[in-house]
């Protein structure tokens, strides 16, 4: 379980537009890097980033090994009713990992 | 101060060329400078591609100089532009293999000195920085640049 | 003039004179790392709050808040000078009875840096306990010592060179007011000493092994001369 923050509001008002950031921790290990005896360590990153909100997607990255290890990914959504948000990672050697956070509506 | 003796000088500068300088600088300090440490002349080209590498010469780490395909150069030490018009070939070639003996205080390493240092990691015991032909294709690159 | 500004500096002068490395950061990593939902060393924060209880801390401790002020008066004497890492190992091998975690694991990282965060904003003010003299005077010496192959001191260039440029980098004045911290070179958190041998190796020497009171020496001396300025931890660096 890798360990994760992630920032929003717990209110928000109906139509408003809120701001989601969220930072896993990670290794992003591109598998172009030469270790020390000469071989080549594999890939090893998060490929996928998706945000459902009530089991709608609102939010969704593919991600490269260009990006740095411990990705932050901050996103803005329309707050339009109350419910969950889930957001999923999913990367090399079957990496998955579920968030799942509630938001008041009013 | 204009080189003195025939070029490029490779022997111990005589005395009537020690004498030259005395009499050129107008009585200012008299530098001699080292001579070769190999008796062969040494490799411009080679010269410039060790002190363009952040491996090798580390020159860069320090010295700007006119390398316009070299990004992030330093600025804790003079530019390197011009330094074959100021400086002689023994002048410099002191200055690589042990720039101590002119300045104690100074941040230049010593490229031929394996004596009085700490700690040397293992990697880089018994070594100096620079071998004695790659000093000698630095100082061959470094007097090539006049202006 | 820096000598006798630093000598001022010891003998507690203004902290005003001397700068962080936080003003040399682009603003991008300066926002990063201000933002605590974007400073990627909260996460090994998080992970210290866990460890906290986990590993027992809150048994005798109580809540990590009561770790206020902690940090910033570290590094100390206890039978020996000692940091705040070898503090947390000793408080695990001598009164919980287990294996500590080992220097610069994730662990001790996360638990330095949770305990860090409590003196964030706090002024650097290691004890003025005269014990801690001979450590003081072997800090200042091999601060000022030349070392390996290039046979250059820690002294030359963040005291008489900094501002200038090594290659592209400023050089700072190294006030170590925010480790543990994160590391973009590194992609992940460090300790102060992790750093000191990046810059011994830098300088082709042989670095001191995790743990030696040769650093525990160099970082006494550093937190008296950043004396005054605030803590950062868990800053983040380039």
């Amino acid at each position: 379980m890798a360990r994760v923050l992630i920032n929003l509001p717990r209110t928000a008002r109906r139509g408003e537009v809120i701001e989601i950031r969220t930072l896993i921790q990670h290794v992003m290990e591109t598998g172009y890097r030469p270790r020390a005896d000469g071989s080549v360590a594999p890939r090893d990153i998060i490929t996928h980033f998706a945000c459902l909100y009530n089991n709608e997607e609102v939010f969704a990255a593919e991600l490269a090994p260009a990006i740095a290890a411990n990705p932050f990914l901050s996103f803005s959504l329309v707050a339009a009713e109350s419910g969950i948000l889930a957001f999923t990672w999913t990367g090399d050697n079957g990496f998955e990992q579920t968030e799942t956070r509630s938001l008041t509506v009013t | 101060m204009r080189r003195t003796g025939s070029a490029p000088s490779r022997r111990m500068p005589s005395a009537r060329a020690a004498l030259l300088v005395l009499l050129l600088a107008g009585g200012a300090r008299a530098e001699e400078g080292l001579p070769s440490l190999t008796g062969e002349p040494g490799d411009a080209a080679r010269g410039r591609a060790i002190v363009t590498s952040r491996q090798r010469g580390l020159c860069l780490l320090c010295h700007a100089g006119p390398f316009p395909e070299e990004r992030f150069q330093g600025d804790l030490a003079p530019s390197l532009a011009g330094v074959g018009a100021r400086l002689t070939e023994g002048q410099l070639r002191l200055r690589l293999v042990d720039g101590r003996r002119l300045n104690p205080e100074t941040i230049m390493p010593s490229y031929y000195r394996t004596e009085g240092l700490v700690r040397v990691g293992p990697a880089w015991q018994g070594r100096p920085i620079l071998a004695a032909g790659e000093i000698e294709d630095v100082v061959a690159f470094l007097v090539t640049l006049r202006d | 003039m820096r000598r006798l500004a630093l000598a001022l500096l010891l003998l507690g002068a203004t902290a005003e004179a001397r700068e962080s490395s936080f003003a040399l950061m682009s603003p991008e990593t300066q926002a990063m790392q201000r933002e605590d939902s974007a400073n990627p060393g909260m996460l090994w924060v998080e992970e210290g709050r866990a460890l906290w209880d986990s590993a027992g801390c809150a048994g005798c401790h109580g809540d990590v808040a009561g770790m206020r002020g902690v940090a910033a008066r570290y590094p100390a004497f206890d039978a020996a000078p000692i940091d705040l890492a070898g503090r947390i190992a000793q408080c695990q091998e001598a009164r919980q009875h287990r294996t500590p975690f080992p220097r610069e694991s994730e662990e001790a990282l996360a638990l330095a840096a949770v305990i860090g965060l409590q003196s964030r904003g706090i002024p650097v003010n290691p004890p003025d306990d005269p014990r801690l003299a001979p450590a003081l005077a072997r800090g200042e010496a091999l601060y000022r010592e030349r070392r390996g192959q290039l046979d250059l001191s820690c002294a030359q260039c963040h005291d008489a060179n900094a501002g200038r440029h090594l290659a592209g980098s400023p050089i700072p004045e190294a006030h170590p007011t925010g480790y543990p911290l994160y590391r973009l070179e590194w992609q992940g958190m460090g300790s102060l000493q992790r750093r000191l041998r990046n810059c011994m190796t830098g300088v082709r020497s042989e670095p001191y092994a995790y743990g030696a009171p040769e650093y525990v020496a160099i970082e006494l001396f550093l937190m008296r001369r950043a004396a005054g300025m605030a803590v950062e931890t868990p800053a983040v660096r380039p």
